[in-house]
């Protein structure tokens, strides 16, 4: 069986957790700039009808009781990595799916942990004793099924979708609850007269594999139960990016250096984390009117060092001339390969010594960064 | 215009040419030659805006004139043609005509004159060279190849200079891509007398393409004028624009310091490569060379393959070492060695190694390790 967690309001009950204030209170999380978005709603503001990703002042206008409260991503990852660490203790079978949401797969561990309840009973209790948060869990015996489950019951839920019920369940699941249906394909699917997963089988496989083509293959299976996605715990990232909206369009090339310097710096450490080098670079720009552009470069020898990174993104942003004003700017890497695998040393480099001095830096940074938090040590230009 | 040729007279250079018409220029007429007429020969003259080449090759002239006729196409008619007398004729608007009585070719001919201008040569003071020596120059050098986006003039050129003290007077050839280097070194007696004048940088692409055109047996003139470098033969004189750059110090890195001299049979340490290096891939590119007392083991270690270990016996008494190296960067050294037992300078695992032949002190190969 696979178990799916999810915290429950995640952002906000660890806001209300660290300043008991807002306790029972609406906490809304997130900026509070004329772009700021809601990035967490506890329960007390979602009864207003507000919910993540809406417009802070959208937010605002319905819930004008409403606590902003800047996000503190730091504070949020530590203790999801307490909570991961703690599922991690059951079976190593864990995928993190995002900073509050993990699946665990139980198969196998049954005599050892007992039941698929009385582990998802245990985890609450854990999670609740190490953290004081409480979580909504669903239990199914496949993935996507699971995740529905969680979500039945929230807050502080248990669902469970046992293998004799699963059929009947999906006759009567809402095909919008089932996870890659957005709003257009929707549409589509309704005009067909599908209001249920089960519904599916109405109709020729043929004619839904024509319809929706490779989706639609994973919809027939979906609609029998069956979901070959296994639980895979943390993969190696196949690239590495990060990128900001800036409070303001700009074409302040100062600025913008200083943003990639920002970047260059997060997916350095990223890559030194993982134990990776990378050889191709890439720059994204998304322009005042959205339109977005990318640029890349490859380079000869793998790099894990912020500084070469920085050097090929400022390289790549100079040479594109900005038309207009950017609203987004990030730093990518990606073709990323073994930082133990031997590099070429070049014959003439005097500044390779530098260089090399310089990756020692980063990874001093890097250590002080983990213990103390990432604000104690960084550029002067970023101050 | 119209003249006839003999298809053995031109037909190897016809060939020859292709490597210079082939390649694409800025410019579309560089696909093409130009073919003027002398009062018995005809000169046929191609560039790639680069390299530019010009030849003198025996005719029957009828009427005088010029074409530009596309090289690959000239090429083919040439190399099929049925009989040896080939008939060339320009009939009018640029219009070729190419046959006898049974075969004919009515080709569409560029105009003459946007033929880029070849730099004319005036007095150049020449080296005279054996054309043998020449192409080994430009063989062992031109073994470190260089990838098409990389714009280091360093890399894509051959470093060309003149070093003439009391005891020896020689012209040297470097070549490098910055982690490896090779040099090659041609003597000359000391007493005669030869032209002064700076090191320069000459493409390896021009110098690749030109040494086609050297055959094994003649004497040929090498010199450099204003930004040209020039080889000169008989009947065919070739032209390279330098580049313009510098050529980083590499005197240090050749100087034959403290370092660990271990000899080795040419062939088996060739081989020894060779089957150490079938696991490496682009990602895991290097060999690891473990030197112990009188024994080197060499190994491989690819995560996506296996591994791979091969040791032979050495003369070695120094600290035991390890020290990683792209084993392709030793095999293209050591092949172009004409000798049977090369000598191999280790320092350590982070200094340069130096090759070269036992006996043959004219070339010297260097080589970076890698960083483990």
């Amino acid at each position: 069986m696979i178990l799916h967690i999810d915290m429950d309001a995640f952002y906000a009950s660890v806001e209300q957790l660290d300043n008991p204030d807002l306790k029972g209170k609406p906490v809304m999380v997130g900026g509070y700039s004329k772009r700021g978005v809601v990035t967490a709603a506890s329960y007390e503001a979602r009864k207003f009808g507000v919910h993540s990703a809406m417009p802070m002042f959208k937010a605002k206008k319905l819930c004008p009781q409403g606590i902003v409260v800047p996000g503190r991503m730091e504070r949020y990852s530590e203790i999801s990595k307490k909570v991961f660490s703690l599922l991690e203790t059951l079976t190593p079978l864990v995928e993190p799916v995002s900073i509050d949401e993990a699946y665990v797969d139980l198969t196998g561990c049954e005599r050892i942990l007992g039941t698929p309840q009385e582990v998802a009973l245990n985890i609450k209790q854990r999670i609740k004793e190490a953290v004081d948060l409480s979580c909504s869990i669903g239990i199914a015996p496949v993935k996507f099924l699971a995740k529905i489950a969680s979500d039945i019951n929230k807050p502080d839920g248990l669902t469970i979708i046992t293998p004799g019920q699963v059929l009947n369940f999906i006759e009567s699941l809402p095909i919008r609850k089932v996870p890659g249906i957005g709003k257009v394909m929707l549409k589509t699917i309704e005009q067909l007269g599908i209001k249920t997963l089960g519904d599916i089988n109405k109709f020729p496989e043929k004619m839904i594999r024509k319809r929706f083509g490779k989706f639609g293959r994973r919809l027939i299976s979906l609609s029998k139960g069956s979901d070959d996605s296994a639980v895979t715990p943390h993969l190696e990232p196949k690239s590495v990016s990060t990128e900001s909206t800036l409070s303001e369009d700009t074409n302040n090339l100062n600025l913008l250096r200083r943003r990639l310097l920002k970047a260059s710096e997060q997916v350095g450490r990223r890559l030194r984390k993982h134990r990776l080098k990378t050889k191709t670079i890439s720059i994204k720009i998304k322009l005042s009117d959205f339109k977005q552009i990318t640029r890349s470069v490859t380079i000869k020898e793998p790099t894990g060092s912020s500084k070469t990174i920085y050097h090929n993104a400022i390289a790549l942003l100079d040479k594109y001339r900005l038309p207009k004003k950017v609203r987004l700017i990030g730093v990518g890497a990606s073709n990323l390969v073994d930082s133990k695998i031997p590099s070429q040393r070049g014959l003439f480099n005097s500044g390779e010594k530098i260089d090399e001095n310089w990756e020692k830096v980063e990874k001093a940074v890097d250590d002080i960064s983990n213990k103390f938090g990432k604000n104690t040590i960084k550029k002067a230009a970023l101050f | 215009m119209e003249f006839t040729i003999n298809k053995n007279d031109i037909i190897d250079v016809l060939s020859k040419i292709q490597g210079l018409t082939g390649r694409k220029s800025s410019l579309a007429i560089t696909e093409s030659l130009l073919i003027k007429t002398n009062s018995s020969s005809i000169t046929v003259t191609a560039t790639d805006l680069e390299t530019g080449f010009e030849g003198i090759y025996s005719a029957n002239i009828e009427s005088k004139g010029t074409i530009a006729i596309n090289s690959r196409k000239f090429y083919e008619i040439v190399r099929d043609f049925p009989s040896n007398e080939i008939r060339v004729c320009e009939t009018e608007n640029h219009w070729i005509e190419i046959g006898n009585q049974n075969v004919q070719y009515h080709i569409v001919g560029m105009n003459f004159e946007d033929f880029p201008d070849i730099p004319h040569i005036e007095e150049v003071d020449y080296f005279e060279i054996n054309s043998i020596a020449f192409i080994k120059m430009i063989e062992k050098t031109i073994i470190i190849t260089v990838g098409s986006d990389d714009k280091r003039t360093h890399v894509n050129g051959i470093y060309f200079e003149r070093i003439f003290n009391q005891d020896e007077k020689k012209i040297r050839m470097v070549s490098t891509d910055g982690s490896r280097l090779a040099l090659v070194d041609y003597t000359y007696d000391k007493n005669i007398e030869l032209p002064q004048g700076q090191a320069v940088l000459i493409p390896k692409k021009g110098l690749g393409e030109v040494s086609k055109f050297l055959k094994p047996t003649e004497t040929i003139l090498i010199g450099v004028q204003g930004n040209n470098f020039i080889i000169k033969k008989d009947k065919e004189t070739m032209i390279i624009r330098l580049l313009e750059g510098s050529f980083p110090k590499y005197h240090d890195i050749i100087v034959k310091g403290k370092a660990h001299q271990i000899k080795f049979d040419r062939q088996l340490f060739l081989m020894m490569l060779k089957r150490m290096s079938i696991l490496s891939s682009d990602d895991y590119k290097g060999v690891i060379l473990n030197f112990k007392k009188n024994k080197l083991m060499i190994t491989t270690t690819n995560p996506d393959i296996g591994e791979s270990k091969e040791d032979t016996d050495i003369n070695f008494d120094g600290k035991p070492m390890e020290i990683s190296f792209n084993p392709r960067y030793f095999i293209e050294m050591v092949n172009v060695i004409d000798e049977s037992h090369i000598i191999l300078r280790i320092i350590d695992e982070e200094k340069p190694c130096q090759i070269e032949g036992v006996d043959d002190k004219s070339f010297l190969g260097v080589i970076m390790p890698m960083r483990i």
